[in-house]
């Protein structure tokens, strides 16, 4: 899914990590999305939030004022920082063994710990080697589909922002609140009813969700595919 | 790890008492979730390399059971794409 991403829509989702490591959220969300794609700055997406009033200081302000407000989470120690603390070193660590073992060994062995096993042993919510839980992945997911109704074969920062607000006004399905992800959202202190804080964030600059997505559509129609 | 973020990091242990048992516990979960991954690795590093889980378990201090269960089945792909 990852790899139909334009170059633009990889940066934005870096930023978007960026984004939470400076807010010190210990996830990564749509709400981080929507401040990456303010930061990377050149996309016709980025162009229409402006346009609604919502600069790039002005949101992150809005988002410190979401986690006052306890709708995302307040500021925790980092995975590194913690580790750091009982004097290991994180970076360190990562690269050593991702130097031995290769990079792709050490994701598969990840999503082992972190998976849901029958007996249950060995299990972790979450593993410091490989970043921040990335809680935005329908975001990705529904600008994929969006990419395929439009028939267009790269995905650019404007089909992710259509992810986001297609995010915000789709049903969430009853799967997606599980044991395991409730405990996944309560070990990076968020809500256990936490779906994504990018509908309060654009509520806060008084978005129009509706009529961007006109906008984001009309958009994405006029560019050559 | 850069200064600056050791610098916070102090400033934070400082500020809430190194003996904050949130403090502490994130820190053993973090710890923790990094000894899981090391240990799946490295078992099934040991496997390819033709180590008897019996071998294995001894090295880790644990049961050959224990080890046998908790692994067997498992395949990652090692040293590949780096």
């Amino acid at each position: 899914m990852i790899d139909r991403l334009t170059d633009h829509a990889r940066r934005v989702l870096d930023l978007a990590e960026e984004e939470a490591s400076r807010f010190r959220h210990r996830y990564v969300g749509p709400e981080h999305v929507l401040l990456g794609v303010l930061r990377e700055g050149a996309s016709g997406a980025a162009e229409l939030l402006r346009a609604r009033g919502m600069e790039l200081e002005a949101a992150r302000s809005g988002l410190g004022r979401l986690a006052e407000q306890g709708v995302v989470a307040s500021p925790a120690l980092s995975d590194a920082e913690l580790l750091s603390m009982l004097g290991i070193d994180l970076d360190a660590v990562r690269q050593r063994t991702q130097r031995t073992f290769g990079s792709q060994a050490v994701a598969q062995a990840t999503r082992e710990a972190t998976r849901a096993r029958r007996r249950g042993v060995g299990r972790v919510a979450w593993t410091p080697l490989c970043g921040p839980p990335f809680l935005a992945k329908r975001v990705v997911g529904l600008a994929h589909r969006q990419a395929g109704a439009f028939g267009s074969v790269g995905i650019g920062p404007e089909l992710l922002l259509l992810g986001v607000l297609d995010d915000i006004s789709e049903p969430w399905p009853r799967c997606m609140s599980n044991r395991w992800r409730r405990r996944l959202l309560a070990y990076v202190d968020l809500p256990a009813d936490y779906r994504g804080a990018a509908r309060p964030l654009l509520e806060a600059f008084g978005v129009d969700r509706a009529e961007l997505r006109d906008a984001l559509v009309a958009q994405v129609g006029e560019v050559p595919r | 790890m850069n200064e600056t973020v050791h610098g916070e990091v102090t400033a934070v242990a400082a500020a809430t008492g190194s003996n904050d048992p949130e403090v502490a516990l994130a820190a053993v979960a973090a710890l923790r979730g990094l000894v899981e991954v090391l240990e799946a690795l490295n078992v099934e590093h040991a496997r390819a390399e033709g180590w008897s889980w019996e071998a294995i378990a001894t090295r880790l201090g644990v049961t050959k059971q224990a080890v046998h269960k908790k692994y067997v089945g498992r395949r990652f792909r090692l040293g590949r794409s780096r």
